[in-house]
């Protein structure tokens, strides 16, 4: 035998230690991710099925691959147990397959191994990329509230929110009640990084550890959300973010925009009466607009609801609607929103998201600029005055 | 990812001294105009007075649609056509010039002179209130001196690094043109162009009345620029200058006892072939004095001295 201690088949390993061994592991770890495949043998041209994925256990992450899975009952979240998995190396990290010899079941998450908050590194929010895990921050508390949400069968309550260092700013979603208040600086480790729509989210369970501390030198959360507007170059290179502020002129709308029907159970925009997931449905009438906004930099699409469009455009969703009945043309509204909206200078804050289309903001204000004519006369001719 | 492209801020006269182009990459590559004050545009915002649209189709299936916009800095023509049914329904409405916000792509062309006549297609047009129209403008020159100052930087620390731009808010972008308008055109007047910023400033300031767009504005501006690096050839040496010249004299020749007074290409290669210039030799010597603009060739196989 070698002199390497060998972890017996009884005791669980933690991801973190694990070795390239030819003796099986046993451990207990959450799925961070998975996607299921068929592998299609050369010999007889058979199918068999396999789930490759990542899982956690809030010391490390490894890769996974499941040979014949069950069929359903895999979710991501999931916390499982593995006994006599084997232990492979690719690319000079270890992953961990599960095969015929293995007894994979569900575990619960208070027998996740225990991280102690001081033996993580520490990290910064602006250093946190998605699956990134077994790490501890410091930060301040800039939103946080209760939301009741669905999860497969049952109800459960998820505290979201925002968290923030010097560095940046983080979605929070916490499945447990941490008792976390605005303004409070708080030390968290046990805690995973997840993408979600794009961006990166913080996502804090049973097991999390919060400590509040001092933070002499976190943000102010006010300060944070009113943070004076950037360009939007600066919002596209850095994929959104969680309390963007721009300001530009609105050039173009996108469809759909002004007069839409949605989905009364999921909201979902309804094309030609049919909803995507619910079939034949009785739309509802909702007013919005998908603004691209440009500050010569860059441009942005911004998603404002109906409160914002019947603001901006000073037509309600009635009016609209009456307006429907006497010219009964769609696609005029949508000219006439434009014609409302069109060179306006707006300044939105809220929370961007990217994908290949480029940031969109789904904002939390839009505020109609008015530019202060004289004041920007002066500076300009001192601006252009200087190098007379 | 492909972004939408930014609508830079510029005003007409900057339109008007832009006449280098350059290639975008990417599967179907954007043209980008690029003006000798660091924009690098293939959209474009712009306030003024927009006049009165005139109908420039050939065809009424082919509506085309132009109308000048004129600031305070000079004029542009704006055109839309059934390609771009929402500006151009905008620019056939109106009955009077009227101030006006346009957005749209930008467009040159260059005609064999050299000569360059850019024009906006419209995306977008809105007629504004004056206040709007204004607080447009200095939008724009705002931008416009953030540019000129950023060419300043980039000429007197040439390492300028992107990420040192980026901390301070300065979109990457910027710094690219602004290189790549430096080398392209390396002796514009930058500061005339800033007088003429004064103009546009005072109009924010509502010290002038609208930009006429009536205003005859020429065509075409003067701006010393550098084409994109070629191979340069090296000046013709005195050989090459005596056959210049064997060439010219066996041109005017011909051209004197033409009937139409040009030069008939064969006869003049038949000419200076019995002189012993022949091939890639006369061919390289004709193109030399075409490029010169010694010598043109407005009819094909018709040579006369330009």
């Amino acid at each position: 035998m070698t002199a390497e201690p060998t972890p017996s088949p009884s005791t669980e390993t933690r991801l973190r230690d694990l070795r390239l061994t030819s003796s099986p592991v046993e451990f207990v770890a959450r799925v961070v991710t998975f996607e299921r495949r068929d592998v299609t043998r050369k010999s007889d041209g058979s199918r068999r099925p396999l789930i490759s994925g990542l899982l956690s256990d809030g010391t490390a992450t490894v890769r996974f691959t499941w040979w014949d899975p069950p069929r359903e009952g895999i979710e991501r979240g999931l916390v499982l147990r593995a006994v006599g998995a084997e232990v492979r190396e690719f690319r000079g990290r270890p992953e961990v397959t599960f095969s015929w010899k293995t007894r994979v079941g569900p575990a619960s998450p208070a027998e996740l191994p225990q991280v102690d908050a001081d033996e993580v590194p520490f990290r910064t929010v602006r250093e946190l990329r998605p699956a990134d895990e077994g790490f501890r921050i410091e930060v301040r508390v800039v939103r946080i509230a209760a939301k009741s949400v669905t999860v497969g069968t049952e109800r459960r309550v998820v505290h979201e929110g925002l968290v923030a260092d010097r560095t940046g700013a983080i979605a929070l979603s916490a499945w447990s009640d941490f008792g976390l208040k605005v303004g409070e600086a708080v030390r968290i480790a046990g805690g995973y990084v997840r993408g979600f729509r794009g961006r990166p989210q913080f996502v804090l369970d049973e097991r999390s550890i919060v400590v509040r501390v001092a933070g002499t030198d976190l943000p102010d959360p006010a300060q944070l959300l009113a943070a004076p507007p950037c360009s939007i170059a600066q919002v596209e290179d850095e994929g959104g973010g969680e309390t963007v502020a721009v300001e530009g002129i609105v050039v173009g709308l996108l469809p759909p925009s002004g007069l839409v029907f949605r989905c009364p159970t999921c909201q979902r925009s309804v094309r030609s009466g049919i909803c995507r997931v619910h079939g034949q449905v009785d739309g509802r009438a909702d007013l919005r607009a998908r603004i691209v906004l440009d500050d010569g930099t860059g441009a942005l699409t911004v998603n404002a609801n109906r409160a914002d469009t019947e603001r901006l455009w000073g037509v309600t969703l009635e009016e609209a609607q009456a307006r429907l009945r006497n010219q009964p043309d769609p696609s005029l509204l949508e000219e006439q929103l434009l014609e409302a909206l069109l060179g306006r200078r707006l300044r939105v804050r809220g929370v961007g998201t990217n994908d290949e289309f480029g940031v969109t903001l789904t904002p939390e204000s839009i505020d109609r600029v008015d530019i202060d004519l004289d004041a920007a006369a002066e500076e300009l001719s001192a601006r252009l005055g200087e190098r007379r | 990812m492909s972004l939408r492209e930014p609508a830079w801020r510029v005003t007409a006269r900057e339109l008007e001294s832009s006449l280098e182009e350059e290639k975008g990459e990417g599967e179907r590559p954007a043209t980008y105009l690029l003006s000798p004050f660091a924009a690098r545009m293939s959209r474009v915002l712009l306030a003024g007075n927009l006049s009165l649209a005139e109908s420039i189709g050939r065809e009424e299936s082919q509506a085309f649609w132009r109308a000048r916009l004129s600031d305070p800095t000079g004029a542009v023509a704006v055109t839309a056509g059934s390609f771009q049914p929402r500006a151009m329904a905008q620019l056939r409405s109106a009955s009077a010039p009227r101030p006006a916000i346009v957005v749209g792509k930008v467009h040159l062309f260059r005609g064999r002179d050299g000569v360059g006549y850019v024009s906006v297609r419209a995306e977008a047009v809105r007629s504004v209130a004056e206040a709007e129209e204004r607080a447009a403008l200095a939008d724009i020159v705002r931008q416009t001196l953030d540019r000129l100052d950023l060419l300043e930087r980039v000429e007197k620390e040439p390492g300028l690094s992107e990420e040192t731009l980026r901390q301070e808010g300065i979109p990457t972008a910027w710094l690219r043109a602004a290189k790549e308008s430096r080398s392209r055109y390396p002796n514009v007047d930058r500061p005339a162009f800033r007088r003429e910023l004064g103009n546009a400033v005072r109009r924010v300031a509502g010290e002038s009345g609208p930009s006429r767009a009536t205003l005859p504005t020429p065509p075409t501006v003067t701006v010393t620029r550098a084409p994109p690096p070629r191979p340069s050839s090296p000046a013709p040496s005195a050989a090459e200058r005596a056959e210049e010249s064997l060439f010219l004299d066996q041109l005017d020749e011909v051209a004197d006892v033409s009937a139409d007074g040009y030069a008939d290409l064969k006869e003049v290669l038949s000419r200076v072939s019995a002189h012993g210039l022949v091939g890639e030799r006369t061919e390289s010597i004709l193109n030399r004095l075409e490029e010169e603009g010694v010598i043109e060739e407005p009819i094909v196989g018709k040579l006369r001295r330009a």
